[in-house]
């Protein structure tokens, strides 16, 4: 006969409604690691799915960090012709130069009454710390414009919708999640771009979503000046070979021609994606690429782990911190329940004692009470996240293995959490049975 | 304390000199103050007195809850506290029934399982346990009654669930305490009738603590505890022979009916007296 299962099935409404309560707090506690998992992924996303080996981005001289932390988390830029001397290396397979660019456009499809209530709550939560009407409901959408040859590594990993980039000019794809239909027309830079097709899952470590251009389209958009601003550079550069006129006529055409290409937008780009060939020591090419380009290289888990440590850092060892805190908090809810059930049958366990029963079966029975709560409550909240997961603004990965852990975690938590209800239980004294006299 | 151990095995209870003193100093309370006792199996006993006597420091003490500050205890034969640390709670499950003033059943256990519980946990289960369990059930004619809960039960079917329980493990002897003080006449006696029919079948020593003294006339042995020490003993076996009843007399009413010579079986010595037993 099973004394737990008995009294929680006596009191199951008190029971379960309790057991909800955990599974709340529980919820949260995956939610958060979900959170951190999809950061994590957001992260390592664009880096992956490029499939590049080396990264390469600008460096600075003596500069004892060597180099940029690359295109994605700083400044990085570096002449497009490298990449032809990069690609023509022994053991690279492919070198694909790469433009990034964070855009946004006014076109944010209207928000969901929960995004809604998302914002207000957010707006009332700061609404003592910053200037009212900062967290007005965003009537843009941002993203990250990633400009690559298409034929080279760096383009979209998958068409959801539509087709890839065909044309070398004034199509993009975009990732699903930015809303755009395939078809729409965006203004990006001083160009109309059509969105042909839609990939998906192609995020930032920033959450923003990825558009893919054309390479050129991406450096237009980067560096392209505004038309008027371009003409009076141009006119201002030339201006400086105006004093070769009296001696060299026949030279200042061609040379302020040449001069006002350094105010050109296709000279630079901010990074090169490196492909090996098999076997290939990514080292010994890194190597080569700094000794003989001057330039920074990463190895694609290294190139993870700066977007990681070097920007979110942070925010995961504070998300994680937080986690702890509420598995100790619903541990000690757990605890208090269970301390609560049992001084509620305090009369019941003298009752057990007085019958001969042994010490084992009375911490069984609030040691099975506290498992059975800890762990169906682990494994609803765990259920309850998955229901919820998708309606994050932002990307929550949570998978059974993190519920599996949740429950491990939970089942030391609950016995630990028993311990002060398992004391109160053997104090108790089966003489409060009988009456005085 | 082996010629003692052969001859605690005529009865259920002996105990010897029981002493039990709480506290001390200042505070020092001396609850039991020499009581001696021998029980044989079928007998059934009410042990009476005022608030503050010893009752339930003798029915702890009995019922091994309360270890005894001096004095020999022997159940069943079983010297338990001249050897070794005891296992009071094997003893307690195997040889000893409980019954309360009010029938605390475990709440959340439906009335079989309550019956079930002493088998649970002496380790008896599956159907041998279902079977005594409904043999028991059907004994206190509640056997229709076993799928339901102790809140949907009247007092006094749970007061019959609480005597099967306390059956459950067939023990040796069965402490009451105050069973019927909650009942009206009509079930308090229902109850003293099972439980003589308890002690008489199964040669189960019964012995209840009461202040009701409607029961008087059923009993074998009635003891007045008084300040610790017992004040008077009666025995009720002339009841048989004689075939008087003392439905409504008080104990000394009884003691001066059935035992008209002084020094006969009602006595008010403690220590003094010849240790009472039932003939």
């Amino acid at each position: 006969m099973n004394l737990a299962i008995r009294d929680v099935s006596y009191k199951r409404f008190k029971f379960f409604s309790s057991t909800i309560g955990v599974s709340l707090l529980i919820m949260v506690v995956v939610a958060i690691g979900g959170i951190v998992r999809g950061i994590i992924s957001d992260s390592s996303t664009i880096i992956e799915t490029t499939g590049a080996d080396l990264w390469v981005v600008q460096a600075y001289g003596a500069h004892p960090q060597g180099g940029t932390l690359g295109q994605f988390v700083e400044i990085s830029r570096i002449p497009l012709r490298v990449y032809r001397a990069i690609e023509a290396m022994p053991g690279v397979a492919q070198a694909s130069p790469l433009a990034t660019a964070w855009q946004h456009v006014q076109t944010m499809p209207r928000p969901s009454p929960l995004m809604k209530f998302m914002y207000m709550n957010a707006l009332i939560n700061t609404a003592t710390m910053v200037k009212p009407g900062w967290m007005a409901l965003p009537q843009n959408q941002r993203f990250i414009v990633i400009g690559y040859q298409p034929g080279k590594i760096g383009g979209p990993p998958v068409i959801a919708a539509g087709r890839g980039i065909e044309a070398s000019h004034y199509e993009i794809v975009a990732d699903v999640s930015t809303g755009f239909e395939v078809g729409q027309i965006l203004r990006l830079g001083n160009f109309d771009y059509t969105v042909v097709g839609l990939t998906r899952n192609m995020v930032g470590f920033t959450a923003d979503p990825v558009v893919y251009a054309t390479l050129l389209d991406a450096q237009n958009i980067l560096f392209q000046l505004e038309p008027n601003l371009l003409r009076n550079e141009r006119s201002y550069v030339a201006q400086r070979f105006t004093n070769l006129a009296a001696t060299q006529p026949r030279l200042v055409a061609p040379l302020a021609e040449e001069a006002a290409k350094t105010v050109e937008n296709t000279l630079y780009i901010n990074a090169i994606a490196v492909k090996l060939l098999p076997g290939v020591s990514a080292k010994e090419v890194a190597d080569r690429i700094t000794r003989w380009q001057h330039l920074q290289v990463y190895t694609a888990p290294e190139q993870v782990n700066i977007q990681l440590m070097g920007s979110n850092r942070l925010i995961l060892l504070q998300l994680n911190l937080f986690r702890v805190i509420l598995v100790l908090i619903a541990g000690v809810v757990i605890g208090m329940i269970i301390y609560t059930f049992t001084l509620d049958k305090l009369h019941e366990i003298a009752m057990l004692k007085l019958l001969g029963a042994q010490g084992r079966v009375i911490y069984q029975m609030i040691l099975q009470e506290a498992l059975f709560m800890g762990i169906v409550g682990t494994l609803v909240g765990g259920a309850l996240e998955l229901l919820i997961e998708p309606y994050f603004p932002r990307r929550v990965i949570a998978t059974y293995g993190d519920i599996a852990q949740m429950v491990a975690a939970m089942t030391v938590v609950a016995t630990l959490a028993s311990v002060l209800a398992v004391r109160r239980a053997m104090r108790v004294d089966p003489r409060s049975v009988l009456g005085t006299g | 304390m082996s010629a003692k151990r052969a001859e605690g095995r005529r009865y259920a209870i002996e105990a010897e000199h029981l002493v039990k003193v709480y506290g001390g100093g200042r505070t020092r309370v001396e609850a039991l103050k020499g009581v001696d006792l021998a029980v044989r199996p079928g007998d059934l006993w009410a042990i009476m007195g005022p608030s503050g006597s010893g009752k339930t420091t003798l029915l702890t003490i009995l019922g091994l809850v309360t270890e005894p500050t001096e004095g020999h205890l022997l159940i069943d034969g079983e010297d338990i506290y001249g050897g070794r640390q005891p296992d009071l709670a094997r003893l307690r499950r195997e040889k000893i029934g409980f019954i309360f003033q009010s029938p605390n059943l475990i709440p959340f256990l439906n009335a079989k399982e309550n019956v079930l519980l002493p088998l649970s946990l002496a380790g008896v289960r599956g159907r041998p346990a279902d079977e005594r369990a409904a043999e028991l059930l059907d004994y206190l004619e509640v056997a229709e009654r076993a799928e339901l809960y102790p809140n949907q039960l009247s007092g006094g079917e749970q007061q019959r669930i609480a005597i099967a329980r306390a059956l459950a493990n067939n023990p040796k002897i069965i402490l009451a305490d105050e069973p019927t003080a909650s009942l009206d006449t009509d079930r308090a006696l229902s109850v003293m009738h099972l439980l003589r029919r308890v002690s008489t079948e199964n040669g189960t020593a019964v012995l209840f603590v009461t202040h009701d003294d409607r029961l008087i006339g059923e009993v074998d042995r009635m003891i007045q505890l008084v300040d610790g020490r017992i004040a008077s003993s009666a025995s009720h076996h002339v009841r048989s022979d004689t075939g008087s009843a003392a439905e409504g007399a008080t104990l000394s009413e009884f003691c001066w009916r059935e035992c008209p010579a002084a020094g006969g079986c009602c006595t008010t010595s403690s220590r003094s007296a010849p240790l009472p037993q039932s003939s």
